[in-house]
């Protein structure tokens, strides 16, 4: 008895203070659901010990994009679906859902087809559903279906096959709505495919260029008659399959050595041509030639060139240390040697860059312990003796990244966001001219390279943007940037650019460099890279093509450099990878076995030992220099091309 | 008897610097340089790092740990990673076990920050170290599902992301456009903003730049002849010569105490007037703050002196002002117990980052762990008996 009385007693003394300590948001809206472009006034009081108490409640939108609350508590609907709101006042807090309906569907929009189309060749639909709030519904069921399946059905991709000759009606449909595309299937007066291209016979990743022609029994050109190109083909590699790729416009290449077959087709007229592709066969030996290490801080990015007294000399940075940059003697590459450094208040010195005729050496800045970073100019015209002329930091005082030289102009990139021009041709007395800037919603930028008047800057997701500094072609300048042409691609991971003027072809591309760590974050051992090389055609500037790929499997892009034909790239843990990208350019460069040699900077002595990451690679007086981020400064030398079709004649 | 009792004193004395002595410490700084954080552990006598925590997710790139904090339940910490493409991250980190357990982005370059036990939400200023002197903002954060709920508009180059004890008002200062902002940390609105400069200047500073000015002579100033062209980047720009740094609030009253940077001196604001009621004239560069939890002394670190400053805020005395152990005085973080002011100390260049033990009561510097470079945010995570 005792202890039940005392328990009553325990019960009676805590009830009130758990009452005390309940206080929640009481949400008065009762409904919930509203429809795109609706607003709302949310409304919400306290409850404390099951009393509504003054105190003011404040409403957050979780999903800012499909609701938004605004701070008078109006939630203002954008985009159909379900949005968490949390509601808050002193100490209490409350989420509830709120849900934006799809609006009702408005139209289903169909692309227009052929007025004519004969009979056995296909048709691809193509339509777009759009609701009442004008927007359009991805991944709407629509069904479709043929009024007439002798002459054609549907299927639920959108892909007409025709047979016979009549009409027939699509109908598309959902929820209610549709939308009707009537056919017209002719006979189909197609007897005869010509099929033609140059030559049958070609390496691995030359491209062929084939036409076909449609004729009727009278041998008449059937201008609109639809050809559709596929292929076919047989390895020589019994372990291989035949890969390639080909384009609706009749363009072909082809991986794998061996047997192809390239079909054009219309209705049931086609015709073939068969190909012999033969190995590309660049693959060169490439030998180690000498190494300037630095094994006691990462190495960043470097620069060769010929000094005024002739000889040869480089210039490397560094990264997460105490601000140095190297100077060294590489006229004999089997000798490279450390001749001067620089050091300055700074972590990292990312970039360096070196002006046309050697005098001026620009490096930049992160990391600076007064937090004002921006890039310091030096007077390399001695290499074995350098000293700093200036320091620039006005606007870039978060820390400058990279920085490009070009005919007494500095480019350097600020903010993540943007580059400004700065004038250097008085080095002790640098100023910003300009500064190019996009003005997308969350715009970020990586580098910037400059040629013939024209900045190619990476811009992640807004790719690669060609600006006129000087060249003419849009009447920009160093003061006045003026961009003129750009090319984003979906990973939005763009972040380096390099321009390629294809002599052999007359054609303009610019190779894209991705930077991804997919693999995730080792700080102590060995890191792997992801991510490829872009090659986009921008012969015609309003319209480029992204056109062929570069990608190592397991490891990523990084810095690049094209010389004559060749590309040589850093691929971190890949190495450097040597390329042969000559000729017209498409598809997959390393199936197509266009790869002439890698080397992999391999370092037990490293900053981290065995664990290769290049950063940067440069041709110079036929060597490869290249920088890695745990073993310094290296050079190599790929061996000379074997003349072709030569027979060597045995004693 | 008398010599009972001085046994029983003695044993009584004995068991509370026993006990004294026998907490731990856990400390969390970040190197920014290093794209790491340490926790640091101190025993009463030693500190060392006792786990390196990498951070951030690009080798190649440093993405600049910088603000660093504990949820009031001391479950998880939160750090702010200055660089992206180009926005900065949030990172949600679980106390103990050190996993990342959810991120967000924020704006440009966030740095400091805290989480308000009235809201549970996390204050954090994005700081905008790019140059451009235009107002930034205050992310706004709700913690539990790692969502960004609102960017309030402060001034150019925020900092010092502080709230008050009990979690209404949340305090930062503009470094470069000089103000101090208090924003409901309930509606997130900003509800004052206090112009620094100006303040400093209402009794003493005034009158010596007026008198400076007043000797200049313009009339043989030709302006005309001055070359204006290369000042466009200058444009709107405002450089505040109090240049704050910092803010911490009084746990108990309603006053602040603002680090003016560019001034050597902190300025004690009380928030019902909105008037500077004292000025601590302090060692070169003042950067951060932080005030015992009882509400009776404050530490200032000064970073370009490489010294931290000790006051007894009722006598408004700086009772010691101590050499740290490198250059570069940055963030301070003080003990539960109010016994001991844990220092962030950058370095230059390589140095190794390292964070200095002071005990406030000695007002000495007991020890200094090392850690990677450039120590930076600091944050207090637990004290705990062995």
């Amino acid at each position: 008895m005792k202890n039940l009385s005392r328990l009553l007693w325990a019960v009676l003394l805590i009830a009130p203070l758990t009452l005390s300590a309940q206080k929640e948001i009481v949400i008065e809206n009762k409904d919930l659901t509203i429809d795109v472009g609706e607003k709302v006034q949310l409304s919400a009081y306290i409850m404390e010990d099951g009393k509504k108490v003054d105190g003011a409640v404040v409403f957050r939108s979780r999903a800012r994009k499909t609701i938004f609350v605004d701070s008078l508590g109006i939630a203002h609907a954008y985009k159909p679906g379900p949005a968490s709101i949390i509601a808050f006042g002193a100490g209490v807090r409350k989420n509830f859902e709120m849900t934006v309906n799809f609006p009702p569907i408005a139209e289903i929009k169909i692309d227009a087809i052929p007025e004519r189309i004969y009979a056995g060749t296909p048709v691809q639909l193509k339509y777009t559903v759009i609701d009442k709030a004008g927007l359009v519904r991805e991944g709407a069921d629509v069904k479709m279906t043929s009024n007439n399946e002798k002459v054609a059905t549907i299927d639920p991709f959108g892909n007409i096959s025709t047979s016979v000759p009549g009409r027939a009606t699509i109908t598309a449909s959902i929820e209610g709505i549709e939308n009707t595309v009537r056919l017209n299937v002719v006979d189909n007066p197609i007897v005869k495919i010509e099929l033609d291209a140059e030559g049958n016979e070609a390496r691995t990743g030359d491209v062929f260029h084939f036409t076909a022609k449609a004729l009727d029994k009278n041998g008449n050109h059937i201008e609109d008659a639809p050809i559709y190109f596929s292929f076919t083909g047989i390895s020589d590699d019994v372990s291989s399959s035949a890969s390639g790729l080909i384009k609706q416009d009749g363009r072909f290449v082809a991986d794998q050595a061996g047997m192809y077959t390239v079909t054009a087709s219309c209705g049931v007229a086609s015709a073939q041509k068969t190909l012999k592709i033969n190995p590309r066969d660049v693959a060169r030996k490439i030998e180690l030639v000498g190494q300037g290490s630095v094994s006691d801080k990462h190495t960043s990015d470097l620069w060769i060139w010929e000094g005024q007294d002739g000889r040869d000399y480089a210039v490397t940075g560094t990264w997460g240390a105490d601000g140095t940059a190297y100077f060294w003697d590489v006229t004999d590459p089997s000798n490279i040697y450390k001749i001067d450094s620089v050091q300055v208040d700074a972590r990292t010195v990312n970039d360096v860059k070196v002006s046309e005729d050697g005098n001026i050496t620009v490096i930049s800045r992160e990391g600076a312990s007064n937090r004002k970073n921006g890039l310091v100019i030096i007077d390399s015209s001695n290499p074995r003796d350098v000293s700093i002329i200036s320091t620039f930091d006005e606007n870039l005082t978060g820390g400058v990244h990279n920085v490009f030289i070009d005919k007494g102009y500095v480019y350097a990139l600020s903010a993540g966001q943007k580059y400004y021009v700065i004038n250097i041709k008085d080095p002790k007395n640098p100023f910003a001219v300009s500064k190019f800037e996009l003005d997308t919603p969350g715009r970020a930028i990586h580098d910037v390279w400059i040629e013939d008047g024209i900045a190619y800057s990476s811009n992640w997701s807004d790719g690669i943007q060609l600006v006129d500094v000087g060249n003419g072609i849009a009447g920009g300048s160093p003061e006045n940037p003026v961009q003129f042409a750009s090319y984003a691609y979906p990973s939005g991971a763009n972040h380096a650019a390099f321009p390629y003027r294809q002599k052999s072809t007359g054609k303009f591309y610019v190779i894209g460099g991705d930077e991804i760590f997919p693999y995730g974050l080792n700080m102590k051992g060995p890191n792997m890279a992801g991510g490829f090389l872009h090659f986009i055609d921008f012969t015609d500037l309003e319209n480029p093509e992204e056109i062929a790929r570069f990608a190592i499997p397991f490891a990523g892009s990084h810095n690049f450099w094209v010389d004559g034909d060749t590309l040589y790239v850093a691929f971190y843990n890949g190495g450097v990878r040597v390329v042969d990208i000559s000729g017209e350019l498409m598809g997959d460069l390393l199936a197509q076995g266009r790869e002439i040699a890698f080397i992999i900077p391999n370092d037990p002595e490293g900053y981290v030992p065995n664990a290769p990451f290049t950063w940067g690679a440069q041709l110079h007086k036929g060597h490869i220099f290249y920088s890695d981020w745990n073993s310094g400064l290296w050079s190599a030398k790929v061996e000379p091309p074997k003349p072709g079709n030569v027979k060597i004649q045995k004693k | 008897m008398k010599r009972t009792r001085r046994v029983l004193f003695a044993l009584i004395v004995g068991l509370t610097i026993q006990v004294a002595h026998s907490q731990n410490y856990y400390i969390y700084v970040t190197a920014e340089s290093e794209d790491e954080v340490a926790l640091v552990k101190f025993d009463g006598k030693k500190a060392e790092t006792i786990k390196r925590i990498p951070v951030g997710v690009w080798p190649a790139e440093n993405e600049g740990p910088h603000g660093i904090t504990v949820s009031p339940d001391k479950k998880h910490w939160y750090l702010s990673m200055a660089h992206g493409n180009p926005y900065g991250t949030l990172y949600k980190f679980e106390t103990g076990t050190d996993k990342v357990v959810g991120s967000t982005q924020l704006g440009l370059f966030p740095a400091s920050m805290q989480i308000s036990e009235t809201t549970g939400l996390l204050y954090c200023v994005n700081f905008n170290l790019h140059g451009d002197m235009v107002p930034s903002t205050v992310s706004v954060v709700d913690v539990d599902e790692m969502v960004e709920l609102d960017q309030i508009t402060t001034g150019a180059m925020p900092h010092g992301s502080r709230l008050t004890s009990d979690g209404l008002k949340h305090y930062s200062v503009a470094m470069m456009s000089g103000e101090l902002f208090e924003i409901d940390a309930l509606q997130l609105k900003v509800s004052k903003k206090f112009n620094l400069d100006e303040a400093g200047m209402e009794k003493m500073e005034k009158m010596e730049g007026m008198e400076k000015m007043e000797e200049m002579d313009h009339s043989k100033m030709d302006h005309s002849k001055m070359d204006h062209s290369k000042m466009d980047g200058m444009k709107g720009m405002k450089h505040s010569k109090f240049k704050p740094t910092w803010v911490s609030p009084h746990p108990t009253k309603d006053l602040v105490y603002v680090a003016g940077n560019g001034s050597a001196q902190v300025y004690e604001v009380d928030t019902k007037n909105w008037k500077v009621t004292r000025k601590f004239e302090t060692d070169k560069g003042p950067y951060n703050i932080d005030i015992t939890p009882d509400g009776k002394k404050m530490v200032v670190s000064y970073k370009t002196a490489a010294k931290t400053g000790i006051w007894d805020l009722e006598t408004g005395k700086e009772l010691a002002r101590l050499d740290n152990s490198q250059k570069v005085t940055h963030g301070v973080a003080i003990s539960e117990d109010n016994r001991y002011a844990f220092v962030s100390v950058e370095g230059i260049g390589d140095d190794p980052g390292m964070m200095d033990v002071i005990d406030l009561e000695e007002l000495k510097l007991v020890d200094t762990a090392l850690l990677g470079k450039q120590a930076g945010g600091i944050a207090f995570w637990k004290q705990e008996k062995e």
